[in-house]
C-alpha cells in the first residue's frame, strides 16, 4: 500500500485538481497514469515541465487501436527529484491523424514525431521536419498501423526461395489419415492452420 | 593545458606487451572447442521425434518446415513427419529444442557449415547429419526447464473408505480453473485423434475450454459423438496414450476435459439450446436398429438429424447397454445416461424398451418396416468359468450380478467375495462387492500390469483395500452339501518366458495350492453375444466368424440392408469403438437409402 | 571573410562507430555548421514483427537491436511483461539477471574503449579490448550458449540455472579484466593525445542535459548523479553496494572518465551478486507457450545500459500476441537531436570522436 501523502498521490492529487477532465490513476509506486483529451496534451506536458518538474521525456509512442478507429499517443516523463513517471495518454481520430507538435518543450519530441508521422500517418503540426526519415521511397499505407500486412507485403514484395513447397500440416496430415473431418466452426480453434 | 610529458610517455608501456605471448586462438587455426551448451546446429533423434511440430509452431523465424522423409509413415501417436530447417532462416534460439515434448530435438556443437549452394541450406536435422549428429549433442531440453507443463492438473477423488460406504460418484470432477489449466496444456499437434476410433476434434475442443468457450466446446464434441459426457466418464481413453505430453510427462487429461465441459451441461434440454441441431426434413426411409448400446444411440442420432425415421429396439427397460448395466453406477450416474438419453430422443429418436427381438417381435417383421436393419446388441452372454463345481449356488457371473445391481436388484453376496478374472468387468464386480460390504479377492492368472483392466479402475480397487491376488489359477469351486459355494481352489503359478517371443505364461507351481473361503463367487473371464434371434436363412448369407459378425469397413454385412457395429463387430471391445461404428454405419445407410 | 560552405556525407558504412548510418554534414573549411543525422540502413521492423508473433516468440528477437549491448532488451521485455501479468521472479533469477547485464556492461566497455580510441586512431587499444571482451563472451557462451545473441533473459526468470563452476570462472576474469586496466589507463586514458582531443569538444551544456533527454555516462559527464539502477531499482539493485560517478566538465574527456570508473563498479557488482546469489528456482514457468496470454495493459520499464537509460514500452490488449513493443535506446535522442545540436561548430575530425562518446547506435533509432 503506498502511504497517503506519498509523491505518487500528491502529482495525481496535483493532476486532477489542474485537469478536472483526466482521469488519473496510481498504478503502483513510481507510476502513474494519466488519460486526457487531446486538446489537453499541450498544456499538460507544459504544466508537468515548468511546475511539477517532469524535466525528462523518457518516451514518446503511438499505439493503433485499430478496432476503435483511434490512435493513442503516449508521453512519459519522468520526474528525477521524486522519482515518478507519468503515463500520459490520449486518443486521436485514425484516420487523417493530426496532432500538434509537442518539440516546444523537448526538442527531441521532433525525431519521436517524425516516425509516428511516417510509421503512422500522424501529421503534426509545427514540425518542420516531418518527410522521409527511415524508410526509403515509402509510398503504401504508413507500415506500423494495424491493417499493413507484413507477411503480404514480405511475399509479394521478396523473392521466395523455391524448395520448401513440401512442407506438410502436421494437424492435416493427421485428419487426412485417419479420415477425420473439422468442420468449419471447430477450426477457429486449431491453433495451427489446419489448411495451410 | 600544460605540456603533459608523462602523458606521452606512458602509452608507450604498451610495447612491454610485445614480450607476453598472444591471447588469440593459435595458428594454423584450430577449431575452438564450444561450451557445452553451445547452441550450434539441430540433431532431431528421428526415432524418439513423434512429428508433431511444435518446433515448428514455435519457431518465430518460420525455418522448420514438416516434412515426409522415407521410412516414417502415419501412424497411431506419430504423425510421420519430420522436421527440416532452413539454416537460412533459423537463429539457433532454440525455442524449438525447449519446447519439444518427446526431447528428441536437439542442438549440437556443430557451427561450421559453409556452402556455396543457397539451396542446401534446407537440412533434415537427424537425416543430415546422422554420422555422428547425436554424439555431439550440446544445447539439450533435458537440462532446463521445459517450455510445456508436464504435470497434470490433479483430478479430485472420494476417499478410498469414502467410497466403499456408497455408489457415489468416485471422480468429483475438474473445476472450472482446474478445467482451463489443464486444457491449456494441450499443444494441439492433434496426434491424438489418429488413435481415437471416432477421430474426434481433441484438439479444437480442448483449446475451446482452454479460451473459456465451454458451449463451443460441447458442440465440437457433438460433431462426431453424441455420448461425449459417457465417454467423459468411462472412455478407454486411447488419446491419452499417444498424446505428445505423455512422452515425458503427464498426458493432457483428455477425458476429464471432456468430462467437465459435458456433464456441467444440467440437462437434455440445455443440450439443445447449446446445440441448436439443424434437423433435415424427413427424408421418408426408415431405419430399424437393434440394441440401444452406444453403437445403436450413435447411429440413431445422426440418423435423425439427417431427417430417417428410425426406432431403436431394446430389450432391457433402459436404453444405455453394456454402459448402462455393466458399468457400476459410481462411474457413470443414472441421471448422467438419462440426460444423454432424454436429448436424443427430443430431437426425433424412437425407442422401443422391453423389446426383445426373436421374442416380442421376429426379425422378419423388422425387415418388413424397415428399409436397413443394424445391429448392435454387444456381448451379454457369459463364459462359463470352466471349473468343476460351477454351478453351485453363490457361483454367479459378473455381467449378470451387474445388471442386477444397476437395476435396482438385490443380490446377496454375503462377506467373502472372490472374483476371477482381470477385465474392467472384474474390477467392477470387486468395487461393487465392496460397497456391499465384502470382503473381495481378485483372483488372476497373470501379473497386475498383464491386467487388462484400465490401471485407474485397478488403482480406484486398491485404494478401496480390494485384495488382488495375481497369478493365482482357480481349479475348483467347493461347496457344502446344500449346493452352496463355500471357497474356491486355487494354485500359485510362477511366470514362464514364452519362446515364441509372447507375453510370459503362468505355470502351477506344484503343491502350492490353497483354499481361499467363500460366500460368492463372482465370474469374469468374458462375454459373447446371442444370435439366435437371427433366422437361419439370413444368417447363412452373412459370415459370423469367432462370435462376431463379419464387417467391412462400412459396418456392411454381405447382406447390402444390414449392417452390424459394437462388441458383435469389432475385437475393440469398448464403449468408444462402439460410437465409431455407429458413426461409420449412418455414412453407410445414408449412402445406401438416400444414393448418396 | 566566410568560407564557402560544403556538404559532406559520413557513412553509411560504419562512421567510426558501430552500426550503419550516415550524418550529412554543412562544413565551412573543416568547422561544421550544420549536422543532420539521416538513418534507415538497418531498420528491420523489429517492433512489426513483434506485434506478428507470440509473446515468447518474440525474446529471440530483440536481443539483435543492440549488438554490444543485447541484454538490456531481453531483461526490459521479460520485466514489462512481468509487470503486466504480475508474474513473480525467483529472487536467484534476478541475481543471474543482474550479473548478465553488468557483464554485458563490461563487454559494452570493452567495445565503447576500441570504439572511443579508434576514432581518434589509436588502433592498438581495439586490439586489445576486442581481445579482453572474447573472455567475457566464453562466459556467455557457458551460460547462455551463445556468443553475442544470448536469449537468455526471458518472461518469468532465466532459461538455464548457472553451470558448475562458472562462478568460479566469472571471478577469474573480472580478475582479469582488473589487472588490465592499467594497462588501458597507460594506453588511453593517461595518454595524453587523448586528453586533448577530448577536453573541451562534444560539449553538452549541463544546464540542457536533462531537457534535452541526455541519459546515462554522457548525463554524469555532466555532473548530474543520475542512474536508474539507483533512481528506480530493478532486480535486484536496491540489495547491492555501488558508487554512481560522476565528472564535471561536459565533454568527452568526462565522459570517458566516467565510463572508467564504471568499469571498476560493474566488477564490483558482480562480485557481490555471486556472493550474495542465492540458491533456488531460476524459472517461474510461464503458461503453454503457444496459448498463452497476457491480460490487457501497459508497461514502461528502463534499464541502465552503458549508454544510458533503455526502456521499454509494452502494450497487450490481452492476447496472445503483444498490441506494442516500443524501444526506446539512448541513442535514440543522443544520435539524432542531441548530436546535430552539438555537432555544430565541432571540426570534421571529430565528428566520429562525438559519436562514440555519445553512444550512438544506428539500430536503437530505427530498430
Amino acid at each position: 500500500m503506498l502511504d497517503k501523502d506519498c509523491n505518487e498521490n500528491k502529482c495525481a492529487e496535483q493532476i486532477k485538481k489542474t485537469f478536472q477532465t483526466a482521469e488519473v490513476e496510481v498504478k503502483r509506486e513510481k507510476r502513474v497514469t494519466v488519460q486526457l483529451r487531446s486538446d489537453l496534451i499541450p498544456p499538460f506536458l507544459s504544466f508537468a515541465k515548468e511546475f511539477m518538474e517532469f524535466k525528462h521525456l523518457s518516451h514518446m509512442s503511438c499505439v493503433d487501436w485499430v478496432e476503435d478507429n483511434e490512435l493513442e499517443l503516449v508521453f512519459i516523463l519522468w520526474n528525477y527529484e521524486q522519482q515518478v513517471q507519468i503515463i500520459a495518454k490520449t486518443r486521436i481520430e485514425r484516420v487523417n491523424a493530426q496532432f500538434v507538435s509537442v518539440k516546444k518543450f523537448w526538442n527531441q519530441a521532433e525525431t519521436y514525431e517524425r516516425e509516428f508521422h511516417e510509421m503512422y500517418g500522424v501529421n503534426f503540426v509545427g514540425n518542420d521536419r516531418l518527410g522521409e526519415f527511415i524508410l526509403e521511397d515509402w509510398e503504401g499505407v504508413p507500415p506500423m498501423l494495424r491493417d499493413f500486412d507484413s507477411i503480404k507485403y514480405s511475399k509479394e514484395t521478396f523473392y521466395q526461395r523455391p524448395g520448401r513447397e513440401d512442407a506438410q500440416n502436421v494437424r492435416a496430415t493427421i485428419a487426412k489419415h485417419s479420415g477425420e473431418e473439422v468442420p468449419g466452426f471447430a477450426k477457429d480453434y486449431t491453433i495451427r492452420n489446419i489448411e495451410d | 593545458m600544460a605540456f603533459d610529458l608523462k602523458g606521452i610517455l606512458t602509452p608507450f608501456a604498451a610495447l612491454s606487451q610485445g614480450t607476453k605471448p598472444p591471447h588469440t586462438v593459435k595458428y594454423p587455426a584450430e577449431q575452438k572447442e564450444t561450451a557445452h551448451r553451445y547452441r550450434g546446429m539441430h540433431h532431431n533423434d528421428l526415432e524418439e521425434c513423434i512429428g508433431c511440430g511444435t518446433c515448428s509452431t514455435i519457431c518465430q523465424n518460420g525455418a522448420i518446415d514438416m516434412i515426409h522423409i522415407d521410412g516414417y509413415e502415419t501412424n497411431n501417436g506419430d504423425s510421420g513427419l519430420r522436421p527440416r530447417v532452413d539454416n537460412g532462416r533459423c537463429c539457433w534460439c532454440a525455442l524449438c529444442v525447449d519446447v519439444c515434448p518427446t526431447g528428441s530435438l536437439n542442438l549440437t556443437s556443430d557451427y561450421i557449415y559453409v556452402t556455396e549452394d543457397p539451396d542446401s541450406f534446407l537440412w533434415t536435422p537427424g537425416v543430415d547429419n546422422a554420422k555422428d549428429g547425436k554424439e555431439k549433442l550440446s544445447w539439450q531440453s533435458s537440462e532446463g526447464k521445459r517450455l510445456l507443463d508436464y504435470e497434470r492438473v490433479p483430478m479430485k477423488e472420494l476417499e478410498g473408505t469414502e467410497r466403499v460406504k456408497s455408489f457415489a460418484e468416485v471422480v468429483l470432477g475438474y473445476t472450472e480453473d482446474e478445467a482451463r489449466k489443464e486444457a491449456d496444456r494441450c499443444i494441439a499437434c492433434g496426434i491424438c485423434t489418429d488413435i481415437c476410433p471416432v477421430h474426434m476434434h481433441i484438439p479444437e475442443y480442448i483449446n475451446a475450454i482452454a479460451r473459456g468457450e465451454d458451449d463451443d466446446a460441447v458442440r465440437i464434441i457433438y460433431d462426431n459423438n453424441p455420448l461425449g459426457e459417457m465417454c467423459g466418464k468411462v472412455c478407454t481413453r486411447r488419446c491419452e496414450t499417444t498424446c505428445a505430453i505423455n512422452h515425458k510427462g503427464d498426458p493432457v487429461a483428455i477425458r476429464w476435459l471432456k468430462e467437465y465441459v459435458t456433464a456441467r451441461v444440467k440437462n437434455a434440454d440445455v443440450i439443445k439450446e447449446i446445440l441448436n441441431p439443424d434437423i433435415a426434413e424427413p427424408n421418408g426411409h426408415s431405419v430399424g436398429i437393434i440394441g440401444a448400446g452406444p453403437s445403436g444411440l450413435t447411429a440413431a442420432y445422426y440418423l435423425a438429424l439427417k431427417g430417417f425415421d428410425v426406432t431403436i429396439y431394446e430389450s432391457k427397460a433402459h436404453a444405455g447397454g453394456m454402459i448402462m448395466y455393466g458399468i457400476p453406477k459410481y462411474r457413470l450416474p443414472l441421471d448422467s445416461i438419462d440426460k444423454q438419453v432424454d436429448y436424443m430422443l427430443s430431437i426425433g429418436v424412437k425407442i422401443k424398451y422391453n423389446t426383445k427381438v426373436g421374442t416380442d417381435i421376429t426379425f422378419n417383421e423388422l425387415k418388413e418396416k424397415h428399409e436397413a436393419i443394424m445391429i448392435g446388441i454387444g456381448f451379454e452372454v457369459p463364459y462359463p468359468i470352466g471349473l468343476t463345481g460351477e454351478d453351485a449356488k453363490g457361483s454367479i457371473q459378473a455381467v449378470n450380478f451387474l445388471y442386477n445391481i444397476n437395476s435396482g436388484i438385490n443380490v446377496d453376496i454375503g462377506d467373502k467375495v472372490a472374483v476371477i478374472g482381470g477385465g474392467n468387468v472384474a474390477i467392477d464386480a470387486a468395487r461393487v462387492s465392496k460397497r456391499m460390504g465384502a470382503e473381495v479377492t481378485i483372483l488372476y492368472r497373470r501379473r497386475v500390469e498383464d491386467m487388462p483392466a484400465d490401471w485407474e479402475e485397478i488403482e480406484g480397487a486398491e485404494h478401496e483395500n480390494v485384495i488382488i491376488h495375481p497369478q493365482a489359477i482357480p481349479l475348483e469351486v467347493i461347496s457344502d452339501e446344500n449346493g452352496k459355494v463355500t471357497g474356491v481352489k486355487y494354485a500359485n503359478a510362477e511366470m514362464i518366458a514364452d519362446d515364441k517371443g509372447g507375453r510370459p505364461r503362468p505355470k502351477i507351481i506344484e503343491g502350492d495350492e490353497h483354499i481361499l473361503p467363500l460366500t460368492t463367487l463372482i465370474g469374469a473371464i468374458g462375454q459373447e453375444a446371442d444370435y439366435s434371434f437371427i433366422p437361419d436363412d439370413i444368417k447363412e448369407q452373412i459370415e459370423i466368424s469367432r462370435g462376431r459378425i463379419v464387417v467391412d469397413e462400412n459396418q456392411a454385412t454381405a447382406l447390402p440392408w444390414l449392417f452390424a457395429t459394437g462388441d458383435i463387430a469389432n475385437r475393440q471391445a469398448d464403449a468408444i469403438s462402439a460410437i465409431a461404428d455407429g458413426y461409420r454405419a449412418v455414412k453407410s445407410i445414408e449412402k445406401l437409402l438416400l444414393k448418396k | 571573410m566566410r568560407e564557402k560552405e560544403t556538404t559532406l556525407y559520413l557513412g553509411p558504412q560504419h562512421p567510426g562507430i558501430t552500426g550503419n548510418m550516415m550524418v550529412k554534414l554543412k562544413v565551412a573549411g573543416d568547422t561544421i555548421v550544420k549536422a543532420e543525422t539521416h538513418v534507415g540502413y538497418l531498420h528491420r521492423a523489429f517492433e512489426k514483427l513483434m506485434e506478428n508473433r507470440t509473446w515468447t516468440q518474440c525474446f529471440p528477437i530483440v536481443c539483435r537491436i543492440c549488438v554490444p549491448e543485447p541484454d538490456p532488451n531481453e531483461e526490459n521485455l521479460a520485466r514489462a511483461i512481468e509487470e503486466i501479468e504480475g508474474r513473480e521472479v525467483p529472487e536467484r533469477a534476478k541475481y543471474i539477471r543482474v550479473m548478465v547485464l553488468e557483464l554485458a556492461r563490461l563487454a559494452s566497455y570493452q567495445l565503447w574503449m576500441g570504439g572511443q580510441s579508434g576514432s581518434m586512431g589509436l588502433y592498438t587499444m581495439p586490439q586489445w579490448t576486442v581481445g579482453d571482451r572474447d573472455y567475457i563472451l566464453d562466459l556467455f557462451e557457458e551460460l547462455t550458449g551463445g556468443r553475442i545473441y544470448h536469449m537468455y533473459i526471458w518472461a518469468g526468470g532465466v532459461r538455464r540455472d548457472l553451470p558448475d563452476g562458472l562462478k568460479g570462472r566469472v571471478l577469474n576474469v573480472l580478475k582479469y579484466l582488473e589487472n588490465r586496466l592499467p594497462d588501458y589507463d597507460k594506453l588511453m586514458f593517461q595518454n595524453a593525445m587523448f586528453r586533448k582531443r577530448a577536453e573541451g569538444v562534444g560539449i553538452i551544456p549541463k544546464e540542457k542535459a536533462i531537457e534535452w533527454g541526455v541519459v546515462g555516462s554522457p548525463l554524469r559527464g555532466c555532473g548530474i548523479k543520475h542512474d536508474v539502477r539507483i533512481d528506480e531499482p530493478y532486480e535486484v539493485y536496491d540489495k547491492l553496494e555501488f558508487e554512481v560517478p560522476t565528472h564535471e566538465g561536459n565533454d568527452i574527456w568526462s565522459r570517458a572518465m566516467v565510463r572508467r570508473q564504471e568499469i571498476e563498479q560493474s566488477i564490483s557488482i558482480i562480485r557481490q551478486v555471486l556472493d550474495k546469489m542465492p540458491e533456488g528456482e531460476y524459472y517461474n514457468k510461464i503458461p503453454n507457450p503457444l496459448n498463452w496470454t497476457i491480460p490487457a495493459g501497459d508497461a514502461f520499464v528502463k534499464t541502465e545500459s552503458v549508454r544510458g537509460e533503455f526502456g521499454y514500452y509494452v502494450v497487450s490488449d490481452g492476447s496472445d500476441k503483444p498490441r506494442r513493443v516500443h524501444v526506446r535506446g539512448p541513442a535514440y535522442v543522443h544520435g539524432v537531436t542531441v548530436l546535430e545540436e552539438i555537432l555544430k561548430g565541432a571540426n570534421i575530425s571529430d565528428v566520429s570522436f562525438i559519436m562514440n562518446s555519445l553512444g550512438t547506435c544506428p539500430p536503437e533509432i530505427e530498430r
